[in-house]
């Protein structure tokens, strides 16, 4: 019988300094030279010539190149589990892990899954609308933590209409917004070791900021991108996408209209999926290992497994992990070939 | 193998739809409805799950794993109704609803209706609706209030539900709950329709429709032509409500997914734009029995069953999908098996996840959760004035009970935007007894209203008002008549808190005249004297004062704990006591009462004493507080012995320890109890006392005898009177 697994699409945030030259790690293929052929075909340098190259974050991080190079790195992951052994049963993603989620999910024509990934990343390379701070939610054992939340939500209203809930990210809260309401929320967070944090290169994604961008990728993205999943997909409020039932043009609407400018409800992704499929396994993609703390937190919130805090985590994770981070070698090798 | 049909149903689907033998459709033409193909494939989807569901439901029972199994096999066509009735539309479902409560979460982003229904199946703790107290199809982000009920009893309730909407938004309500545009859906089986519950129900909708008052509502029937055992006639349902006056009648075929969607969308609509009842009958099969444990070829052909099977509604929806085209066979049965799986993992989880164990869990949803509400500010003196016109300036002389009852509604329904009250009499005329004269004047024919004469009409009205934010103060004309609709208020109103997680409340007061002593006739209806019938119910509060002013102070207590608390209360009014004035003699007005202050509230388990004396203490309420009052006065006077005189005032919650301190070492203790002996209100003390009192006082309880109350003069005959609490008082004192 085989071991039923969710798979975790990572946001933009996993490609750094320390993962770079990720793809040449593994073994992309013809999907490669593909992704490759278009971006050249687009003037812009190939994955594999930015996977090669010394990291720059003025390079690596802004959206024309880190969505495809990202969703490169999910979609190789991807592709080397194992199926002998898995059945992928639900994908998920986080912020554009949920572009990454249609196209692993079959839900993008053929070939198009560049075209969207690279439109959607590239809609600001002449300027970031905003920015993105992320502040956390919870205490040291990852369990919530009222009082911050208490002050975040006093800092929201007290900040007004220039900032937004981006990002429900696990036990942080990813804050989008203008410029003066970022700073203005940053004076009056609680500073806690880096926290908040302005995350680099990111504008204000999924928040009202966005509406001329949305209306951008109407103009500019076809329904006939789009196709039913293959896979049960969970999108950024919660809502599972079935093959067979999946309406086309809601499925359209939603990736291009609320997705960009309402908040993304990345916990709630995770939670229908833990509760809604209950698998014996969930499978981070990509480089790094950036959601693992948030899906843990989710799993706590969830008291999942009965897992309740940190460390009760970190012990299910020692004993028999039921998050594998593909990007952690010797988790990887758990689920490929 | 021949009596396990849930197998050989499963095995039906696989086969049928790997070779392409579907069943024709029963319909004489196909319907002009074209739904898109995802929408077909989203229902036939939620379809299979459901039956996943049942057949996972059957097999976790074998293993001890699972404690229900009335499945919704045979009925998966009402997921078409959850897909059109928007989230919001509140919904009272019957027991074979997986598929509409599947359909529904799919309008909720963030719902797990997978993970919900399989603890719900196994009854974990961590269900989301009941806490592992019972299998419901409920939920409150899906605005499904949790409905337990195999007979029809959650029609009453959605009946006033539906009257709420309009109401709440003429008045502009401020609590209510249900949108302005809003309709109640309330689905049961063709059996059930049979229940008193049922007809008075659908009798008060017509009625207050034809009376001009909204009533968006659509019951829909889901007519599987068996109850249990026993054939509905298969005209029985079209017969009886095919063509009743005022209630527009819509007939689907529950096998057909095109049918369905082309009826249910001109059944909402209509019921949305005329706000006018409609009966939607869907005729459909049932298939694996009544239950797990039915084994139907007890009372059924094999041929019946497999007759039944065949038309199973999976393999009706098949033929559409792949006559559409929308899937190939081979797509079907892998999705199928694919939903097998899903719904088997989840299941497999929920059954690990921990149960009730301890009777302090299990009990602690029996009250809802406390401060849901805040408290809401007193009237001004000003608005005071202005509402009671004339009266303000006599609040302070003093008056009988039933004129400061009417007093104290005045300043609820003042105080409280969503008090309503209502009864048979009511309004118009002000009450048999005139408790509610001048409400309806005061406060208009949408707060103050006549219902008609149906007990269970009543109650039902006032708990589904109550879903919709109101404060129903509903009167229950006589206590006797009561007893044909106690069930509302046993099995619905006092559950819901219970099996919701105190997610849903029905705050209700039900004002009951009663009990016996009224002068110049007698009759067991008008001077019924048995309270059992409330006092064994959980969590509700029982009130009977014995004077005016307590009424008064514990009216508002009981408003604000419905108010704050969601708190269900019975108010007793001793009928005999409305107009009583005097005391001791005529003209003393020794039991005449100024109006106190509104904020004077009687807390519960308050209790009051009359009285210094040690050696005898007489535990009483209600006429029995009045008349051992008056023997008291003999006692000291005549007798030279003083007493002290407990007046309850709640029989629930019953304040026991207080009682028992307050008794001090008083080594007699005389119980007067007007209502029969059997299941009293003295019983329980009796009790109480035995175990409470360490000192073993004597006890003795002098109660009504256990009999019906005769007419005319012997109407007293069976009862305590001043001389008989006397003599039982001499005889424990001397």
């Amino acid at each position: 019988m085989k071991e039923r697994i969710a798979v975790i699409c990572p946001g933009r945030g996993g490609y750094t300094r320390d993962t770079q030259g990720y793809l040449a790690r593994g073994d992309l293929g013809d999907d490669l030279v593909r992704l490759d052929a278009q971006r050249r075909g687009n003037g812009l340098p190939t994955l594999s010539e930015l996977d090669n190259s010394p990291f720059h974050a003025s390079t690596h991080l802004p959206g024309e190149h880190a969505s495809v190079l990202i969703y490169a790195c999910g979609l190789m992951d991807f592709l080397s589990i194992d199926r002998d052994r898995y059945e992928i049963v639900a994908i998920t993603g986080n912020s554009m892990g949920w572009y990454t989620a249609l196209g692993l999910g079959g839900a993008l024509a053929d070939g198009r899954d560049y075209t969207l990934l690279q439109t959607m990343g590239a809609m600001m390379k002449d300027g970031l609308v905003g920015g993105q701070l992320i502040t956390p939610l919870v205490d040291s054992e990852w369990r919530r933590d009222p009082e911050r939340e208490r002050l975040l939500d006093e800092a929201l209203e007290s900040a007004g209409k220039s900032v937004y809930y981006s990002i429900r990210y696990g036990g942080y809260a990813v804050i989008g917004g203008e410029e003066k309401g970022l700073n203005e929320l940053e004076k009056m967070l609680p500073s806690i070791d880096d926290d908040p944090f302005r995350i680099p290169y990111n504008g204000a994604f999924h928040t009202p900021l966005m509406a001329e961008i949305s209306s951008c990728a109407f103009d500019l993205l076809p329904e006939t991108l789009f196709r039913q999943p293959s896979v049960p997909l969970i999108d950024g409020r919660g809502t599972v996408w079935r093959p067979h039932s999946a309406s086309i043009t809601a499925l359209r609407d939603y990736t291009l209209g609320y997705q960009v400018t309402e908040t993304f409800d990345f916990s709630a992704a995770v939670a229908v999926m833990v509760k809604e499929f209950c698998t014996d396994r969930v499978v981070l993609l990509g480089p790094g290992n950036p959601l693992g703390g948030a899906v843990g937190h989710v799993l706590i919130q969830e008291n999942w497994l009965d897992i309740d805090s940190k460390t009760s985590f970190l012990n299910r994770q020692a004993e028999d992990p039921f998050v594998i981070s593909m990007g952690i070698p010797e988790q990887r090798r758990l689920v490929t070939a | 193998m021949k009596f396990n049909r849930a197998k050989i149903v499963d095995q039906n689907f696989a086969a049928a739809v790997t070779r392409g033998r579907f069943p024709s459709s029963r319909l004489s033409a196909e319907p002009g409805h074209q739904p898109d193909d995802d929408v077909l494939a989203a229902l036939f989807e939620s379809q299979i799950i459901s039956r996943h569901f049942d057949l996972k439901a059957r097999e976790m029972k074998d293993k001890n794993a699972c404690f229900y199994t009335i499945g919704s096999s045979g009925h998966e066509g009402n997921a078409v109704f959850g897909r059109l009735l928007r989230p919001n539309d509140m919904a009272f479902l019957h027991y074979r609803s997986a598929a509409f409560f599947l359909e529904r979460a799919r309008q909720i982003p963030g719902t797990t209706p997978f993970y919900d229904l399989a603890l719900s199946f196994v009854s974990s703790s961590e269900d989301p609706i009941t806490g592992g107290r019972h299998k419901v199809f409920g939920s409150a982000e899906m605005s499904m209030p949790p409905q337990t009920s195999t007979i029809a009893s959650h029609l009453p309730k959605a009946v006033g539900a539906a009257i709420s909407i309009d109401r709440a938004a003429a008045l502009n309500l401020e609590d209510r709950i249900l949108p302005d545009d809003g309709i109640i859906v309330c689905s049961f089986g063709d059996a059930s329709l049979n229940q008193a519950a049922a007809l008075s129900a659908i009798n008060t909708a017509l009625w207050a429709s034809h009376h001009g008052i909204p009533v968006p509502i659509i019951f829909i029937c889901e007519d599987n032509g068996l109850g249990i055992s026993v054939k509905t006639p298969s005209n029985w349902i079209e017969s009886v409500y095919g063509r009743r006056t005022g209630l527009q009648y819509v007939e689907c075929d529950g096998l057909h997914l095109i049918d369905l969607l082309e009826k249910t969308t001109v059944a909402e609509k209509a019921v949305r734009k005329r706000r006018k009842p409609l009966f939607l009958r869907m005729k459909t099969v049932r298939l694996l029995g009544h239950a797990g444990s039915d084994i139907q070829s007890t009372y059924h052909s094999l041929e019946k069953i497999e007759a039944a099977e065949a038309n199973d509604p999976l393999l009706h929806s098949a033929r559409i999908i792949r006559k559409r085209n929308i899937m190939s066979g081979e797509e079907m049965a892998l999705l199928y098996e694919s939903l097998r799986r899903q719904v088997g993992a989840v299941f497999e989880h929920a059954s690990g996840r921990p149960k009730l164990s301890t009777a302090a869990d299990v009990i602690t949803t029996i009250l809802p959760p406390k401060g849901a509400k805040t408290a809401m500010p007193m009237i001004q003196k000003e608005k005071r004035k202005r509402i009671f016109g004339n009266e303000f300036s006599r609040l302070g002389e003093p008056q009988h009970m039933a004129k400061l009852i009417n007093y104290a509604l005045t300043d609820i329904l003042a105080r409280y935007q969503g008090a309503v009250a209502f009864g048979e009499d009511v309004g118009r005329k002000g009450g048999v007894y005139h408790v509610t004269a001048g409400l309806q004047e005061k406060f208009g024919p949408r707060r103050v209203f006549d219902s008609m004469l149906d007990e269970t009409s009543i109650i039902g009205t006032a708990i589904g008002m109550a879903h919709n934010g109101f404060l129903p103060i509903a009167e229950i004309q006589f206590l006797a008549y009561f007893h044909n609709a106690e069930d509302q208020l046993r099995g619905e109103a006092a559950t819901l808190s219970f099996f919701s997680l105190g997610k849903f409340v029905n705050p209700v007061i039900l004002r009951v005249p009663g009990l016996a002593y009224q002068k110049g006739f007698g009759g067991h209806f008008h001077n019924d004297n048995s309270l059992a019938v409330f006092r064994d119910i959980p969590g509700i509060i029982i009130a009977c004062p014995s004077n005016g002013a307590d009424a008064a102070r514990m009216l508002w207590t009981v408003a604000r704990e419905a108010h704050e608390n969601g708190r269900i209360s019975v108010f007793i009014e001793p009928i005999a006591l409305y107009m009583t004035k005097d005391l001791h003699n005529q003209g003393d007005r020794g039991w005449s009462f100024a109006y106190p202050d509104p904020d004077k509230e009687i807390e519960l388990g308050e209790f009051t004493i009359h009285g210094t004396g040690r050696n005898l203490t007489i535990v009483t309420y209600g006429n029995g507080a009045y008349l051992s009052r008056k023997a008291a006065d003999v006692l000291e006077k005549k007798h030279r012995k003083k007493c002290r005189i407990i007046d309850l005032r709640w029989l629930a919650p019953l304040n026991e320890e207080g009682l028992v301190k307050s008794l001090g070492k008083c080594p007699n203790i005389l119980i007067v109890e007007e209502c029969r002996r059997t299941g009293s209100m003295g019983e329980a003390l009796v009790g109480l006392f035995a175990q409470g009192c360490t000192h073993r006082p004597a006890i003795k309880l002098h109660a009504a005898e256990d009999c019906f109350i005769p007419l005319g003069e012997a109407a007293t005959a069976i009862l305590p009177t001043k001389e008989t609490i006397l003599a039982a008082a001499l005889e424990m004192v001397t």
